[in-house]
């Protein structure tokens, strides 16, 4: 993956960036974290994160106005953080942080005036070694004077000028206005390369000065001016001490540079007040009123923490709360995973440990629409998987089954498409999809019925899988011989309307068979008739839009206008349509991650206090696997329960989904086409694999046919190996990239009862099948998967 | 690589075709491009190696998660 993919996405992400007090802020102290500090009573921790940015704090964090305060989130709710009082508070209990100067230079620079700015600039120049000479007339301080003792004692400036003195700055009284005039003209002749001019000090006139207007006006990134080498900073009226401090830090910036032979102007990008990136939810924040203080101007502990505690340490975590996947490390957001998994995947030599996370993702989309920036780590996801399996770094095991469910689906034994009997052309084609067959074969025959009996023009059936899981799993090969095959058999049907039944489908049609008109099959019931057999339920219920379908507004309308004219009572879900939940079906998660596939059905299943209707058929199985009644809309169509449901249905297992396949083509074909359909070439064992086994083999994924498979090949082989003592057969065989043991015993009549089957993928020698293994990549399987 | 299974059992197996019981046998194994040998339970004449359940879905597994995160 290139690395420019990553930063896009980051980019998209702002939850780490500067709060709006911090953009505000014209040095942007990070307002926010020294409040949470502060409100957690870590006070000396708070000086440090002010000091990085505050230069003579223990001065000026008394003297700070607090423009932070107008862009405050909290501004409208309760009123802003009083960040003034909060670092008055830190700087007079916060031990003061060591300061290493570091080694002087030999740059010289002459500062004009003894107000704030100058003490500023001073420190700043000071601090990185170079020589600060501040020429003043009268005492140091300039306006900050005029303060009361109590806003600013006296020796809190006395000791700001002794640090300075401390850190090698010179003070000179000049004796008059002159003087300094005329340090003007000739400070380069001085040996100062640069020089600045501070105008909050009362004592100096720029008139007197030889300033005209025009040198007032300073650059306001540089506060440079015309003359060159010369930095000015004017006293403010709003905001005077933020704005002396803040063109101190800038002006000395700007020296720093000169010092360097590079230009005052360059890299300051991040030092103008900007607007915030970060968005931040307000819903649920309860006002919370200022904090009365006894005396602003030396607050107690309690009533600086009480007046923190009301920061919201503003962040953005909107696409956090409904995604499990997202939530389940603390302090994880997409930016920060996004650059886990990227260092996952171009890991040369260490452990890909994220490979579970990647796979992990639902790739549902939904914090793609909850992001205020659209970040959707869901296509990030995608990426990475694709590149997990381009440099043969997926796991084997991860999507292993269903994929090998998708071969299936589109094999000959599986997959057909016919045009309507009796016809040869199709004005539709109805593409049922592999899981609604596999979990409700009546019903898509009762839906087949129904279509082609109200549709002019013939409608056609096609069955097979639309490739949905190939994609998810990032397997580019597979996903590309699927989509081939599958535009290859619609345009040789005569490239017909393909009315898409399920969601995935329609959305992996839309993705990778765009050139295919297709219409949603709840669109195309919402302009028919109700079948006779329609029923609502007798109680509501709640309507689950699938997570493909997020963006199907048409789909959405159409489920709803059918649900409507049927007179089904049913509610939305907080999270609906654009903003729907996934059932943890989305990107194999549960396949490649059943605990993680369950946090995802819990969290829907959560609130809900009436069966769902969900329509699709994957959305409603897993509802009723964990436990949640639910429906899918075509069942109150065709097949409508007579009471309430209120026990979930379980849904059949995955030998269960396969035979329903087969047996859908076996029935179709008969009862409407009347083809003799050719029995499956099997040997026809006589095979007992008692109930508590079938359950063990849903667990680790065996299929009944593996085991038959197995079994075939024993028949005829003999077993593997045999037990004298307990009269128990093994046999083993590797019939895709699983080596599957079954331990069996042949009854006195013939039938073979199974007592335990396992799998592994590791290879062995002399294992049967064994020349089927390939590496890593599944890709392999798609040579199987021919279809129509 | 060497990754050591643990012991398993395979009493009262024997191999069919050789009429002998099994013995620990040496043997590659191999998953996802990597490849160790390891002792398993095999018959000592042809080679024929029997992977117990409590291996496969035990340390065998372990490994094979071990290997896909590499
Ligand atoms: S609530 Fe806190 S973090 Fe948010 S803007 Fe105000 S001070 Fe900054
Ligand atoms: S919503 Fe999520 S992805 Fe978007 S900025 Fe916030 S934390 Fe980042
Ligand atoms: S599961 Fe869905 S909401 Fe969660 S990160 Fe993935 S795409 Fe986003
Ligand atoms: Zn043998």
């Amino acid at each position: 993956m290139q690395h420019h993919i990553l930063e896009s996405f980051e980019q998209q992400c702002t939850q780490d960036a500067p709060p709006a007090c911090q953009c505000r802020c014209p040095i942007h102290v990070e307002a926010g974290s020294v409040a949470s500090l502060v409100a957690s009573g870590h006070v000396d921790e708070a000086r440090k994160v002010l000091e990085r940015h505050l230069p003579l704090a223990a001065l000026t964090g008394r003297l700070c106005e607090g423009p932070c305060q107008e862009k405050c989130l909290r501004q409208d709710l309760g009123g802003s953080i009083n960040l003034p009082v909060l670092e008055t508070y830190v700087v007079t209990c916060g031990r003061p942080v060591k300061s290493f100067p570091l080694p002087g230079t030999s740059h010289r620079a002459a500062l004009v005036g003894g107000g704030l700015s100058s003490l500023v600039t001073a420190s700043e120049l000071a601090k990185k070694g170079h020589k600060a000479v501040v020429y003043h007339l009268g005492p140091l301080g300039g306006y900050l004077r005029e303060l009361s003792p109590q806003r600013l004692p006296p020796l809190v400036l006395q000791e700001a000028i002794e640090s300075l003195r401390r850190l090698k700055a010179q003070f000179i009284e000049a004796s008059s206005l002159t003087e300094l005039a005329e340090l003007l003209e000739t400070f380069e002749a001085k040996d100062f390369k640069t020089l600045f001019i501070g105008l909050d000090d009362p004592a100096l006139d720029p008139k007197a000065l030889g300033l005209s207007v025009v040198d007032l006006e300073s650059d306001p990134v540089t506060m440079g001016i015309s003359r060159p080498n010369v930095f000015v900073v004017t006293q403010q009226r709003n905001n005077p001490h933020a704005s002396a401090i803040c063109g101190g830090k800038k002006a000395s910036g700007s020296m720093a540079r000169l010092f360097q032979n590079v230009s005052p102007g360059t890299a300051r990008e991040k030092e103008a007040i900007s607007e915030t990136k970060l968005v931040v939810s307000l819903t649920g924040v309860e006002p919370a009123p200022q904090m009365h203080l006894a005396d602003p101007l030396s607050p107690t502990p309690q009533e600086a923490a009480a007046e923190a505690g009301r920061c919201l340490s503003c962040s953005c975590l909107s696409c956090l709360p409904p995604c499990p996947f997202l939530r389940q490390r603390p302090g994880i957001y997409p930016k920060k995973l996004a650059r886990e998994f990227y260092n996952n995947i171009i890991t040369a030599f260490g452990n890909r440990s994220s490979n579970r996370f990647i796979n992990s993702c639902a790739q549902c989309g939904l914090c793609g629409q909850l992001c205020p920036n659209g970040a959707d780590l869901g296509q990030f996801v995608d990426l990475c998987r694709l590149d997990m399996v381009s440099t043969n770094h997926m796991p084997v095991s991860a999507h292993e089954y269903p994929l090998e469910d998708q071969v299936f689906s589109n094999s000959p034994a599986a997959a057909f498409l016919r045009h309507q009997p009796g016809t040869s052309e199709s004005t539709y084609l109805l593409f049922p999809g592999c899981q609604l067959t596999a979990s409700l074969p009546e019903t898509t025959t009762d839906l087949y019925r129904y279509l082609s009996s109200h549709l002019a023009g013939g409608v056609g059936l096609w069955t097979g899988c639309c490739g949905a899981p190939g994609r998810w799993s990032g397997r580019l090969g597979l996903t590309g011989r699927t989509t081939e095959a599958m535009a290859k058999a619609w345009q040789q049907a005569g490239s017909p309307k393909v009315i898409l039944a399920c969601p995935s489908c329609r959305l992996t049609f839309s993705r990778q068979l765009p050139f295919v008109a297709t219409i949603g099959l709840w669109e195309v019931l919402s302009g028919l008739e109700l079948p006779p057999t329609a029923a609502p339920l007798p109680g509501p219920a709640l309507l689950h839009d699938p997570c493909a379908a997020r963006l199907d507004e048409a789909g959405q309308d159409g489920v709803r206008a059918v649900l409507t004219a049927l007179g089904q009572e049913f509610f939305e879900p907080a999270l609906t349509r654009r903003l729907t939940m996934c059932c943890g079906y989305g990107g194999l998660v549960d396949q490649a991650f059943p605990q993680m596939g369950e946090l995802f059905v819990s969290e829907r299943v959560k609130d809900a206090q009436h069966p769902f209707i969900a329509w699709c058929v994957m959305c409603r199985d897993r509802f009723n696997a964990f436990g949640h009644p639910a429906l899918h809309p075509l069942e109150l169509l065709f097949s409508p329960p007579e009471a309430m449901i209120l026990t979930p249905e379980m849904p059949p297992g995955i030998s269960k989904r396969r035979d329903n396949r087969l047996n859908f083509r076996h029935q179709m074909l008969s009862e409407f086409w009347h083809e003799t359909v050719s029995e499956d070439p099997s040997m026809n064992l006589n095979i007992d694999i008692p109930g508590s086994v079938l359950e063990q083999f849903e667990e680790q994924r065996i299929l009944v046919s593996d085991v038959t498979k197995v079994l075939e090949h024993a028949a005829q082989n003999g077993p593997t190996f045999v037990n004298q003592q307990t009269g128990h057969s093994l046999a083993c065989l590797r019939p895709r990239q699983v080596t599957f043991w079954v331990d069996y015993e042949v009854r006195t009549d013939g039938t073979y009862l199974v007592h335990r089957a396992w799998c592994h993928r590791m290879t062995l020698p002399n294992v049967n099948g064994e020349g089927q293994e390939s590496p890593a990549s599944l890709e392999g399987f798609a040579k199987t998967g021919g279809r129509v | 690589m060497a990754y050591a299974f643990s012991k398993f059992g395979a009493e009262g197996w024997s191999c069919p075709k050789c009429q002998q019981p099994l013995q620990p046998v040496e043997v590659n194994v191999k998953y996802m491009g990597s490849s160790f040998f390891v002792e398993l339970p095999g018959c000592p004449t042809c080679g024929t190696i029997l992977v117990d359940e409590e291996l496969a879905v035990g340390r065998m597994l372990e490994v094979e998660k071990l290997l896909e995160d590499k």
